[in-house]
This record gives C-alpha cells, structure tokens and sequence, in this order.
C-alpha cells in the first residue's frame, strides 16, 4: 500500500483557498456586458431619435404671430402664387417677407375693418415693420439661396411642404444636414418642371428619376459638385 | 531654422535669404524661438502631466455640450415698403469716394441691407482703375468706429445743434462788426470745390478772415517747393507708365500716400510691357529703406543731406546748364554715371524725381534735369494745384498771428493741429490763447478737447461731397447710410457760419455742380453719381523751372532726422482703426507701434538693439521711442515715424508708440539734424517678421532677362489624383510687381472678417491675417536686397493639412480649394504643425464682436465670423466663387474667365494678383503659369500647391544697355 503524500497538504490547512467570485459573477458579468452595451446602443438610438425628434426640429411647433396668418387660405383657398408676396425668391438669396405694402394692396379694399388685421394698419400708419417669428430658419453657418434652388426645379413644396393647407405657418420638414445633403447627393427624384414649381399639389411623375434626370440635364445641374462643404458653408 | 542646403538650393541671387538681424547672429534663444510652432509657446512654463491629464478630461467631457442648441425662434422684420430695387439678401453698390490728403479715394462701396460692409476701388476711374490702398479699404471701419463724437460738445459737455446756431448767430454778429478782422478757418488739406466755394463765400462776407492749411503729411512743403521751383503753385504727376528709365532721390513714389495708387499702377504697367526682361529701370538713392528702394534694381544708399548734392552731381553729368559737379564719393559717382547713362539718348522716356528730405535745392536740379531730357510733358506732367484751399496762409502764420494777439476766433476744419502739428510751433498754448475756437472732426480729439466747440462731422461715407482725385478728376461723394450719430458735414457747418440755418445735406453741393452741369442738371447729376466721377481730368500747363539755383539747407549736426508719415496710420487719423494697426509695417514689419529706424552700423555705435528706447535730441526738444535697426538704412540717418503717441485718438489708438510731432521743427519740418543717445529701457516690439516661417529654401526668387525658370516635372505621387470638376482655382502672384504695400491683406481683413487681436496677441505669433506679405533679405546687412512676398494658402493638390486632421475638418473640393469646415474642427492645430507654408491661423480666444458693437455692421454676412478654438485659413474667397457660380448656374452657362476676382486681386494696386481657372487654357491665370517666370513655392515638398509665383526680374548690374 502506497500512501501517497500531497507536498501541499500543510499549507492547504493553514491557508486554504477562498473562492473569490459567487457562482453567480459570470452570470452578472454577461447581464452587465449586454446591458451596458444596450445602454450604448440604447442611448445611440435615444440620442439620434431625440436629435431628430420634432421637439429638436421645432417641426410640431406653430409659433406666435402678430396676425394669424393663414398660408391655407391665401395660397389654398385664394390660390395666390407664393411669388406674389414672396417675390425675391427667383432673384436673391432669400424669399423675403411680404412688405405691408404687399398686405394692404389688397387689405385697404377687403376686410379694412377686421381686427385681426389691426397690426398690419398700425405698421402702416407708423412705418413700423410688423414683427413675424420665422418659421423656416437655417443656422448661421448655412449659406442657403432660394433662387439657385428654383432655378434649377426645386420647389417650395420640397423643402416647406404643403403650405397651402397650413392655417397657421409650421416648419414642415426638419431641416438637418441630412435633409438638405440626400437631395445634393441625387438631386434627380426631387425635380419639377419650372411651370410647377410653385405647384403645391404637384406629384413626382411614376418615373420620377428618369424625368429628373432629364430635368437635371436640361438645367445644367452640377452633379457631383453639390456635396463639397463651400457649396453650403462657408 | 533649420537650414538645408542641398543640390537643389539656388537662393536668390545665389545669395541666402533671411528675414530679421537675428537670424545673422548664430544665438540659441533665437534658434529655439525659430522651432517653436508659435514663439510664444517658448514662454510657457512646463505644464504638469496631470494638470495637464485634468484639463483635457474637463475638455473632453463638455466638449460639445455647446452643440446641443435647440434652435430657436426670431424675428423677422420685412419692410413697410420696400424699395424696387431692393432685394433682400443681396448687396447693392454705390459709386462714391473716400479721402486721404484730400484727395479723392475712388470707390464702390458694397452694402448688405444698408450697412456699408466692404470699399473697394472704382474699376471705370480713370485714374485709379479699381485699385485699393489700406487707408480706403480700412475706411469702412473708419466709418462704424465707436469712439467718434456722436453729438457737438462745449468744453466737453454734450449740447444740441440748436444751442451750436445759436453761438454761431452771436459768433457771426461779432465778425460782421469787424469784418472779419481776428478770424481764421484752418483747414485740412481738401480738394472739395464745394468747400473752396463756401470759403470764397465766407471771405466775402467777411473779407478780413484768413485762411490756413495744416498738411501733418507734407502737402504743405510739397506745394512750397513746387512753387519755388516753377516760380508759381503748380503739381506734377508722374506718368510712370510711358517710363523706361526711372531715377529717384529719396522719393518714395510706390510708398503710401494719395499718389500711391497712381504711381504703383503705372510703374507695374511699364514694368511689364515685355516678358523677357524688365519694361523699365528704376535707380534710388536713399536714406530710409522704402518700398520703391526694396524694387530698385539700383539703389544707392545715401544720407538725406546728400540728396541735393546728387541732384546737383545728376544735373551736371547729364550737361545742364549751371550745374557744377559737387564732391560725391566712389559709390555716388558711380551710381550716377550709371543712372545718366541709362537717361541719355531716350529723351522723354525717364524721369527723374526727389522728395520732401531733398527740399527746394533738390527739386530744381531735377525739374532741370527732365526739362533737359524732355520728359516734362511726356513722362512729368504739370497741371495747376488741385489741393485748395487756395491762398491759404501756413501754419505757423497762424500761431505766431494768434501769439501776437491778432485772433480771437478760430475754426478748425477737419484736422488735428493739437497733435499733429510740428512740436516746436507750440499750438496747443496758442489754440488756448483763441477766446472763440471751434473744432470740427469726426471724433473729440486732441484738438477737440482744447476748443471751446466741438462738433462731430460726418463720415465721407455718410456725406454728401466733392473732391478731385489726384488728376483731378472729381468725385461727387454720395452718402452710403445715413448717419448714425447726430453729426454733420463739413459743408452743412461752413454753411451755418455764412448765415444759413440747418441747410440739407446735398444743397451745398448740388449748387456747385449745378454751374457745371447746366441744363440738364438733374441727368448729369444722376449720371455723376452712377459713375462715380466727372469726366475731365485737370488740364495740363507747361512751365519751365525758374534759373536761379536754391541754396540747400544748412546741414550742421551729426545725424539726419527724416519725418515720415507712417505707412498704415498715415499722419495719426487712422490710429484708431483696428485693421490698420495690425498690419505689419512694410519693411519693419512692425505692428501696433512706430519705431526710431537707425542703420545697424549707427545701432552698433550706440550698442542699441531692437526694442531698446533710445531718446532723439532736436533742438531743445527730445523724444524717446524704441529702436529699431533697419538693414540698408544710411549711416547717419535716424528715420521718425508720424502718427504715433495719441491722447485722444480712441480706445485703439490711445498710448501706443511716441509722438515724433513733438521733436518736428516749424520751418524744415522734413529734414533736421539732431542727435541719438540709448536710454536703460527696452520693449518688446510687436514684430511678425520671424512669425509663420517656412522651412526651405529658394522662396522668393529672381530671374536675370533671357533666363527661365526651370519647368517643374510632374512629381510622382503616392496618392491618387483627384479628379476636377469643370473649374479648377487656381492663382499666380507676381513678386515683380509686388510692392510691399499690404492692400491685399486690408481687404482679405474686410471681406473674410479676419479678427483684429492686438499687440499682446501679436507679439504671441497669434495674428490672424490670411496672408502675410512675407518680407526676405539678402546680402549684406548694411545694404541687403529685399524682397516681399504675399503668402496666402496655397490650395495644394497633396495637402498635409488634409491628411492631418484628425476629424476630417479640411477637406478638398473637386474644385481643387482647400476646404475650411469650422464646425467640424476640435482645434486640435495639427493641420497648422503640418502645413509647410504656415498659413493656417487659429482663434485663441474669442475674438467675436459683443452683440452691442457697431463695428459689427462692417461683418461680410456671406462670410461666418469664426468662433474660438477653431482653425481658419484662405478660402479664394470662397463666397465669391459660389455667387459666380449661382450667377452662372441661373443662366446655365459656364463661368467666365474673370467672373470671379478674390478679395486681395481686387486690391492689389498693380494687378500682381491673379486669379482664375487653370482648366481653361485662355485664361490669364493659365497663361501666367505658362510664363518663363512662373514657379512653385516649395516645391521639392510635392504639395503641388495651386498658388504659384513669378519670380523677381534681377536688373543688370551694369545699368545701360539693358532695358
């Protein structure tokens, strides 16, 4: 009989091992890791979604005005042209605010009396400007021109959605980078031809792309060359 | 630095270039200075690891917190109603002028809903073709600074135009009683009619007053000399353009002043008129280095008390009669038997001029010398005077009149005799001894605050005026914006003194125009203020110079003291213009001070350095200033510089520099004697010549006539080329026609809204100008050659800086620009490191304007005003290709070439700037970069830069026989 003699026999009586992690750790490891990671991924999805959110965008938001101007029923229910009262929109950078001389053209024959107009009068009367909150706003940093824009068959509706069923003016789109880059990138879907482009109603054809590009090669559209950071900013 | 010299190197001139004195002696400070990115870095203490580990947690954890902007709602103001011609968003133009001297400054001012925001030169003039100098491309800041008088003011206290008529009514009874007896108008130099015929008007009502001009520049001598030497008032102008030969005694044509533009256009014109060798000669003696002597092929140096003698020495060996031959030494007289050889045999195709330190004596040689040669009529042109007032009496009339009891009124016109008068007529006690003084100016300056009445002007961008440009061909200035402040024109004061309450604006100068104009005055009118000028320029006279001789000046005393105006703050009006302090002076690249300019042998003598404080001694007067030692100076001549040491000239011009008025004598206020002695102090002189160095060799470099400049071969490269859209930018600089003059970076300043930062900042490397006039030497420090150097970003095909950032935030545009994108850069400063040309300029602070501050209406709004902590650098005027490309776009056509000019080509008052598209081969940039001349800056480094150069053309040495 052989008896056999383990070295370590003395100190496992004097120091003997501690088990140092619970039979649980490694459970509570992978619940950490995944959790963790779904905190990222999480936070990623929050963060964006938040970034893109209406609340962000201001889109949801129909902000004070002095008169309660309704796009709906002057562009809608009148039908009159956006270039009326926006008539720098095919020659300078910006569309441009009507003047409240624009307004009483036909204010100082119809509704002469209605309350609602009493700010648009008093401006008048004062040569005061009437103080609008702009809705479409882009950052400092943008350097946007309209009549680039609708030169090259871009309409109002593409960028400022249906106006003319808004009763008070809104922000219809998020303007983000990512809005304004999808159509420098491939212009070619977001084409109209020139006779609508102030057409609200105006739907892209079936063959959208093949009637864009057309577009696009008649109006001489630098393809490629509208993605370059100058284009925009500058 | 570092230098290499391999088998490539080929400095100019075969000679080595440098850029300060320091760099000659072999010092470790400057060495370590040298590497340093930015030198001010050398000062900073060692930052601890943790400190540093710390700060850059803190950093990271709020980096982007100023990100999360919710983007708001504001207002929107439209108009009332709007004008037809508006459209909102776009810049309007109107043809006006600006002044310096007097003299008409053509421009075209741009404004953004309403807001003058950018000046630039009147392409239709004349005279001046749409070139700019630094005071009319800085007159727009000028106009919104916040320091001017806003209201008239009684010994200091704010009062109503009302209460000014009212003193004016009770003035007037006074003088009527007397006829005028006791009052005096001093004026600034002008050339308005309007103004001369009001003060026709004023001395016929009261036909005792009297007239008097304070010209700070030297105007004033200008005219005496002229009269002495034709025996009656006459100007001259330099018709540089028909020059083949060009020879100067200390007469810095090219250097700033109301002719500079003139001058600078015709001497680039006659220079280029081949492109084999050089269209023209230029010999120069001088005593200061200038801008003219650093493009000289030939330059003599020579004390200011020579100029006469050399005159005289020119005049003789070109056979005028009377002339002796005086005593010159071996360099005099060989300069000038080269000087009259290239003169003879070419009648009426030289010209030879001389300066203020030259006096009368001077000038009658050389009016002798080109009627001799036949250039009057031809090269040297004469009209008579276009500066008025006419009649006046001088300066010093006016205070030994006032000391002797003989005035009791005094109006003074838009000038600032309290300051800028020599110091040894005293004004000041005299102005205090005036028992009525009224000041006008466009701020309550040092005269201002002496005077019983101070009343605001308006801005010559606020007026409505006239003047006469130096050919004499008139400008109505028309208002750009109406004025903020409640203030007035010179006009609509000089109107209030003959009796007339409150007149318009205009109605002053409508009357004038409306002799001329006739009939049809309204369509004249109209047209006059479309155009900007009155066709008709001053018509020209013959005179011949008197036939007596003028005896020079006495010239005992050690050194010669010469007075110059300075080149950015001119007689001290500009000291509070922000962009013009900051531009480095041409030559000493000095900012935001003046400096006492001394030839290093003398600096040697004294055991002075840069910035030591030396005191100059006039007279009994004396001034102290810090030193500094100008390479190519004469020996004996210490060079002051004007329109420094203000009191009251703003919160930027306040303090900064010494006042050399204050040592100028009364009767020879341009050339003096006096002495130099070093005091204990010293001072950190806000210098940039040693900022934004390249590592290299062969930078700026120069051909000799028949040779070429080897044609680069298309370097291998690792990376793939780019593929270029249909334009592809691209620029080439002429270093043969640059003159130095920093028009170019004034206006990069206005139109990319480039910070202004102070000498504390600049002293730190921090300046932020998008391109530097880089300023070389090379040779010997007693007579160097010199070279200036505009360097913009290059724009290269293969830029480090590209491959350096580390987010991406410079990129590149298929139109081959080198792309800036702020908001996406972190300021980590690694494209600046790699940049081998070091134009990149980083916002250390936070040098946006307050919300509140007027200045902010000089903003370009097409161009972002940079934030701290990013990296900026030169665009090409990026927002003036896109708005060439939507013009284009909208009209679905190409761009033409010239469609699109940058902000600096515009300026540069002899088209050495050029700018276009190097796809198509007809244009003028393509062809330039075809030229014999055309080469790359550092080019062995295999960036493929878009900006190139034309090297400087090397005049012979032996100067006849070349052309």
């Amino acid at each position: 009989m052989v008896r056999i003699v383990d070295p370590t026999a003395r100190h496992r009586v004097t120091a003997r091992m501690v088990q140092i992690f619970s039979s649980v750790a490694d459970t509570w490891l992978r619940l950490f890791l995944i959790g963790g990671l779904a905190l990222a991924g999480g936070g990623t999805v929050a963060a964006v979604g938040f970034a893109h959110s209406a609340y962000m965008t201001d889109t949801d938001i129909r902000p004070h005005q002095p008169v309660p101007f309704s796009h709906r029923h002057h562009a809608g229910e009148l039908g009159i042209d956006c270039r009326y009262c926006h008539n720098d929109v095919e020659t300078g950078p910006q569309a441009g605010l009507p003047p409240t001389e624009t307004c009483m053209t036909c204010h100082s024959e119809i509704w002469i009396n209605a309350a609602m107009l009493e700010p648009v009068r008093r401006s008048l009367a004062d040569n005061t400007p009437i103080q609008w909150t702009r809705v479409a706003k882009l950052p400092d940093y943008v350097f946007f021109r309209h009549d680039i824009h609708i030169a090259k068959g871009v309409g109002c509706e593409t960028c400022h959605g249906r106006i003319d069923r808004m009763a008070l003016t809104y922000r219809a789109k998020a303007f983000t980078m990512e809005f304004c880059i999808d159509c420098h990138r491939d212009p070619a879907p977001h084409l109209r031809p020139q006779d609508h482009i102030t057409d609200m109603a105006w739907e892209p054809p079936a063959d959208a792309r093949k009637e864009g590009e057309a577009i696009a090669a008649h109006e001489g559209i630098r393809q490629g060359e509208l993605t370059y950071c100058y284009v925009c900013h500058r | 630095m570092r230098r290499r010299t391999g088998p490539q190197a080929r400095p100019a001139g075969g000679q080595t270039l440098w850029a300060g004195i320091e760099e000659l002696s072999d010092d470790p400070r400057f060495q370590a200075y040298i590497e340093a990115e930015y030198p001010a870095v050398q000062q900073f203490s060692r930052t601890a690891r943790r400190e540093f580990l710390k700060l850059m947690g803190a950093s990271f954890a709020l980096a982007g917190l100023t990100g999360c902007e919710k983007s708001s709602f504001v207002g929107a103001l439209p108009y009332v109603d709007q004008p037809a011609s508006e459209t909102i968003g776009l810049p309007r133009y109107y043809a006006t002028a600006v002044l310096l001297d007097g003299y008409a400054q053509p421009v075209i001012a741009t404004t953004h809903a309403g807001r003058p925001t950018k000046l630039d030169g009147n392409p239709a003039h004349p005279t001046t073709q749409g070139r700019s100098d630094v005071f009319l491309q800085s007159a727009v800041l000028q106009l919104y600074d916040p320091d001017r008088a806003a209201a008239p003011s009684r010994h200091g206290d704010p009062v109503s135009w009302a209460d000014v008529e009212v003193a004016v009514g009770t003035l007037r009874e006074g003088w009527r009683a007397d006829q005028g007896e006791g009052v005096r108008l001093l004026l600034g130099p002008s050339t308005s009619p309007t103004l001369q015929r009001q003060i026709d008007a004023f001395l016929k009502q009261f036909p005792k007053a009297r007239v008097h001009l304070h010209a700070p520049a030297g105007l004033d001598k200008r005219r005496q000399i002229m009269a002495a030497v034709y025996g009656q008032a006459m100007e001259q102008h330099l018709v540089l353009g028909e020059c083949d030969v060009i020879v100067s005694l200390d007469d810095d044509f090219l250097g700033p002043g109301p002719d500079q533009l003139r001058n600078a256009l015709g001497w680039s014109q006659s220079r280029r008129r081949s492109s084999d060798r050089p269209g023209n000669q230029l010999f120069m003696a001088e005593s200061v280095p200038s801008a003219t002597g650093a493009l000289a092929g030939q330059r003599l140096i020579a004390d200011a008390r020579r100029m006469p003698a050399l005159a005289e020495a020119l005049a003789n060996a070109l056979g005028v009669a009377g002339a002796s031959r005086p005593e010159v030494t071996d360099a005099e007289g060989r300069w000038i038997a080269r000087a009259a050889a290239a003169c003879k045999g070419r009648p009426g195709r030289s010209l030879i001029a001389s300066g203020l330190s030259g006096g009368g004596a001077a000038a009658l040689w050389v009016a002798k010398i080109n009627q001799q040669l036949g250039n009057v009529g031809q090269t040297l042109k004469l009209t008579a005077p276009i500066s008025g007032p006419a009649g006046a009496g001088t300066l010093a009339e006016l205070v030994s009149d006032i000391n002797a009891g003989r005035v009791h009124s005094l109006v003074v016109f838009d000038c600032n005799p309290a300051y800028s008068a020599p110091g040894e007529l005293d004004v000041r006690d005299a102005i205090k001894r005036v028992r009525s003084s009224v000041h006008l100016g466009l701020q309550r300056d040092e005269t201002g605050a002496l005077c019983e009445w101070q009343l605001p002007l308006a801005h010559a961008l606020e007026s409505w005026s006239d003047a006469y440009a130096v050919d004499g061909t008139a400008t109505i200035l028309q208002p750009v914006i109406a004025p903020f402040d409640n203030v007035k024109t010179q006009h609509q004061i000089l109107a209030m003194l003959l009796g007339d309450i409150n007149p318009a604006a205009d109605v002053a100068v409508r009357e004038t125009w409306q002799a001329s104009f006739g009939d049809a005055f309204e369509a004249h009118w109209k047209q006059a203020l479309h155009d900007g000028f009155v066709e008709g320029a001053a018509p020209f006279i013959t005179a011949s110079p008197v036939s007596s001789t003028i005896a020079p000046p006495n010239t005992a005393g050690d050194l010669d003291i010469v007075f110059r105006p300075d080149p950015t703050v001119w007689d001290g009006q500009f000291a509070n213009v922000g962009w013009l302090q900051e531009l480095p002076k041409p030559l000493t690249t000095v900012t935001w001070s003046n400096v006492i300019a001394v030839s290093p042998t003398l600096a040697k003598r004294i055991m002075a350095v840069n910035g030591d404080h030396v005191e100059v001694t006039v007279g009994e007067r004396r001034v102290s200033g810090p030193l500094w030692i100008m390479p190519g100076q004469a020996d004996n001549t210490v060079a002051l510089y004007l329109g420094y040491g203000r009191t009251r000239a703003g919160r930027v011009g306040n303090s900064l520099g010494y006042d050399a008025y204050h040592v100028q004598p009364g009767t020879e206020p341009w050339l003096t004697q006096g002495s130099l002695r070093k005091l204990g102090t010293t001072e950190d002189l806000p210098v940039t010549q040693l900022h934004h160095r390249m590592e290299g060799f062969d930078l700026a470099r120069e051909v000799k006539p028949g040779q070429v400049e080897p044609s680069s071969p298309e370097q291998a490269s690792l990376y793939p080329a780019w593929t270029s859209s249909r334009n592809a930018w691209g620029m080439v600089i002429d270093l043969d026609s640059c003159i130095g003059c920093n028009a170019c970076v004034a206006a990069c300043t206005a139109e990319n809204n480039v910070p202004v930062v102070g000498p504390e900042q600049v002293k730190a490397g921090r300046e932020m100008h998008w391109l530097r006039i880089a300023r070389y030497y090379t040779g010997d420090i007693a007579a160097p050659r010199s070279f200036f150097q505009p360097v913009p970003c290059m724009h290269c095909e293969d830029a480090p800086c590209e491959m350096g950032c580390p987010v991406h935030a410079t990129t590149h545009s298929p139109e081959g620009v080198n792309q800036m994108v702020y908001n996406r850069c972190i300021g980590t400063r690694t494209c600046s490191s790699y940049c081998p040309y070091k134009v990149r300029r980083f916002n250390f602070f936070d040098y946006r304007l307050p919300a509140d501050s007027s200045e902010h209406a000089a903003h370009n709004p097409d161009v972002t005003v940079r934030s701290r902590g990013v990296m900026e650098k030169c665009t090409y005027c990026t927002q003036r290709i896109e708005a060439a490309h939507v013009a284009a776009d909208k009209e679905n056509r190409p761009l033409r070439d010239g469609e699109v000019i940058t902000a600096c080509q515009q300026a540069c008052p002899t088209r050495a700037i050029v700018f276009g598209d190097i796809n198509d081969p007809g244009s003028e940039v393509s062809r330039l970069k075809r030229d014999g001349r055309h080469y790359v800056l550092l080019e062995e480094l295999g960036t493929r830069p878009r900006t190139t150069y034309l090297a400087r053309w090397r005049d012979e040495e032996k100067g006849s026989g070349q052309g």
